[in-house]
């Protein structure tokens, strides 16, 4: 007899832990098909001497360079900015900085404030009860009192360290009379609900070794699992199965050896990003009820990709502030130019984030900023350099086009010989006009708090952490992929949890808002159980 | 995944010539070692390649392409345009070995990624000292939105 869950979720990463978790513990039969595996801490390399080595290849950040059995490739010749992504449970937030920040009000609304793109069907203030208990469930570490957000609920624990650089950056900006404030991280600063505090070891992107960084394999899935959601892993689904009432009957999934399996459902949840997400409903397809993709009778699956336009303006100081140290989030950060300001030649801004450096690869063979110098130069720049610096890390608020977009490739495929995505996406020109704004005044930042030098890289292509908006949010069918309650307006028990439904990027990190986002679609799935429609 | 800590044959490498590009890339000045005061690739070379085996064919490549008697660092940005793989290996492993040596990683102060405690309740002293007054003296700076 064949065994059909509640619930189906695709993706076992951010969206997907926390939905599973709410839902079994509301009493939901959930099953979760993950294409990659529980991750092995022991085996995070953030602790060993070829940390720097590593993460170039085998941890390194693109599916493409790392190439595990896990992985799919991304086509991304036509793109200005290269998804980036992890494959496991946990998902991207294994390799995550892990800063935590809350979109803001004006976010929600910049059709309205600012005549570009479109409002979100839902505001701040919806979001917020959901903000607040995903902060308690994540361990969020941070201040309270931010006067660049809304008054809301204090962190549960207290701020990381500012750090030399952090310290000195502040005293800069409180010269120049400019916000700062000690960023909220999902990044433990002192021992909480059985995990162990971050060590400032400044590798969090390689995965936390400690699990002191915030990632749904620690911090809900032990929980969804306790309360009997099943979790399958090594399962890459290619394609969700429809039903001849128009509903999700549930997918098709291949093991590694490549054995076929169908996992019945009531209700299918993608969480699968937005690239992953995009990719699933365009494989399926199907030509008596949907030709172009499921879900996608507006046409509008797999546009508007945003990504975030990302600089790095690095400083230095002449003396040692072990730049190569601390959490990876951020010790501070600034809105300062986060909001319109109709005296510039652009609408919306950027949020910046303090960061460290890292090690002496991450100077002479630089993933970030900074430059190649060989010869005896090299040994002048080092001293120069080295454990000398920080850098503020600056996501631009990308505004969404329908041309930038994933669809399938058809002459490449994973490891399963299913297509590959292909991800076609151009920088704007608005986009180039708001980051070289933020550029030049992350310079004064930074010669403010006393450094010597400054540099600046402009628009990394190596910086598509952020993949947002392939099936947005929308009230209206014709004009959005799925509603308010992240349903599909076309298949009614089909949902999507992951950021493909953001309208718009903001300028902040997402996952914070990813995991809100997710938690309220669970919540409201619970809330409406009963008038769920499921396949007969 | 990335292998532990193991040794890996440098066999096909000519591990003289990538001593004397090496020592080009990175000479004795400044008050640093050149790579061959460290024996930096006869140490570390073969852990390197332990954990990047795919560094070994493009490296095999550069140390083929380029001739030691004659090279120059000029000759490193040729050597990118005509292979980048080769390039990306050669100065991956020069700079892995070279920054791998106890020696050199005491001369430029580094310890590696490593643990360091912290009393998390600090912050009270920075805020009592009011680091953050002139912030929140300013006032809110976030936008009323409808909705």
């Amino acid at each position: 007899m064949t065994y059909r869950a509640d619930v189906l979720i695709i993706g076992a990463g951010a969206s997907g832990g926390v939905a599973a978790r709410h839902l079994a513990e509301h009493g939901f039969d959930v099953v979760c098909l993950e294409q990659g595996d529980w991750p092995d801490r022991s085996a995070f390399p953030g602790t060993r001497p070829d940390w720097e080595l590593a993460i170039r290849k085998d941890w390194a950040m693109s599916p493409n360079v790392r190439m595990r059995p896990e992985d799919y490739p991304v086509v991304h010749d036509d793109s200005d900015i290269e998804p980036l992504m992890y494959n496991a449970v946990g998902g991207s937030m294994i390799i995550y900085a892990g800063t935590w920040p809350r979109m803001l009000p004006s976010d929600f609304r910049i059709r309205t404030l600012d005549g570009v793109a479109d409002d979100w069907p839902i505001a701040y203030r919806d979001l917020v009860p959901y903000y607040n208990a995903i902060d308690q469930q994540i361990g969020v570490s941070g201040l309270a009192g931010d006067p660049a957000y809304p008054p809301h609920d204090d962190y549960p624990l207290p701020p990381l360290p500012l750090g030399v650089a952090g310290r000195r950056v502040a005293e800069g900006h409180n010269q120049l009379g400019w916000h700062w404030w000690p960023e909220p991280n999902a990044i433990l600063s002192a021992p909480y609900d059985g995990r162990r505090p971050c060590v400032q070891r400044g590798v969090c992107t390689s995965g936390c070794a400690e699990g002191a960084k915030a990632s749904t394999d620690l911090t809900h899935w032990p929980k969804a699992t306790a309360a009997g959601a099943r979790l399958i892993t090594g399962a890459r689904v290619s394609r969700i199965t429809l039903g001849s009432q128009g509903l999700a009957t549930g997918a098709v999934w291949l093991d590694r050896s490549g054995v076929e399996h169908h996992q019945e459902a009531d209700v299918v949840i993608l969480a699968a990003n937005a690239v992953g997400t995009a990719r699933l409903l365009l494989l399926s397809a199907d030509d008596r009820h949907c030709p172009d993709g499921l879900a996608n009778s507006s046409g509008l699956v797999g546009r508007r990709l945003m990504m975030h336009p990302f600089s790095v303006v690095t400083g230095w100081w002449d003396d040692q502030v072990e730049g190569w140290q601390g959490h990876f989030g951020a010790s501070i950060t600034s809105y300062q130019f986060y909001e319109t300001d109709p005296c510039r030649d652009f609408v919306r801004g950027a949020k910046w984030a303090l960061s460290p450096v890292g090690g002496p690869l991450n100077h002479i063979l630089p993933m970030r900023a900074g430059n190649e110098v060989w010869g005896s130069d090299h040994h002048v720049l080092m001293g120069q350099t080295f454990g000398r610096g920080a850098s503020w890390a600056i996501f631009g608020e990308d505004l969404p086009e329908e041309a930038n977009r994933v669809e399938l490739d058809l002459d490449r495929t994973d490891s399963h010989g299913i297509p590959a995505p292909r991800v076609s996406y151009r920088i704007s020109e608005h986009s180039r006009r708001l980051m070289a704004f933020q550029e030049e005044r992350a310079e004064e930042s930074l010669e403010a708090s006393g450094c010597q030098e400054t540099a600046v890289a402009s628009m990394i292509p190596y910086s598509g952490w952020h993949l947002m908006g392939t099936a947005r949010m929308g009230e209206k069918p014709a004009n959005s992929v799925v509603n308010s309650r992240q349903q599909a307006h076309d298949v009614p028990n089909l949902y999507i949890a992951d950021a493909s439904v953001f309208v718009t990027s903001s300028g902040v990190n997402p996952t914070c808002t990813i995991t809100a986002l997710a938690l309220r679609t669970a919540d409201l799935l619970v809330q409406h159980r009963s008038e769920q429609k499921v396949p007969a | 995944m990335t292998a532990p800590a193991s040794s890996a044959s440098t066999g096909e490498i000519d591990i003289g010539r990538l001593i004397a590009l090496a020592d080009v890339m990175l000479p004795a000045a400044h008050g640093m070692p050149a790579v061959s005061d460290v024996e930096a690739v006869e140490s570390y070379l073969p852990q390197v390649l332990g954990w990047r085996d795919d560094l070994r064919e493009p490296l095999v490549r550069a140390v083929d392409a380029l001739d030691p008697s004659s090279f120059t660092i000029d000759r490193l940005s040729a050597l990118h345009e005509e292979d980048e793989d080769a390039y990306v290996a050669l100065t991956t492993s020069v700079a892995a070995c070279y920054y791998l040596s106890p020696v050199v990683r005491e001369l430029i102060g580094y310890p590696g990624q490593v643990a360091k405690a912290y009393d998390p309740f600090a912050y009270t002293e920075w805020v009592a000292e009011g680091l953050l007054d002139p912030v929140v003296e300013r006032g809110p700076i976030w936008r009323e939105a409808p909705g």
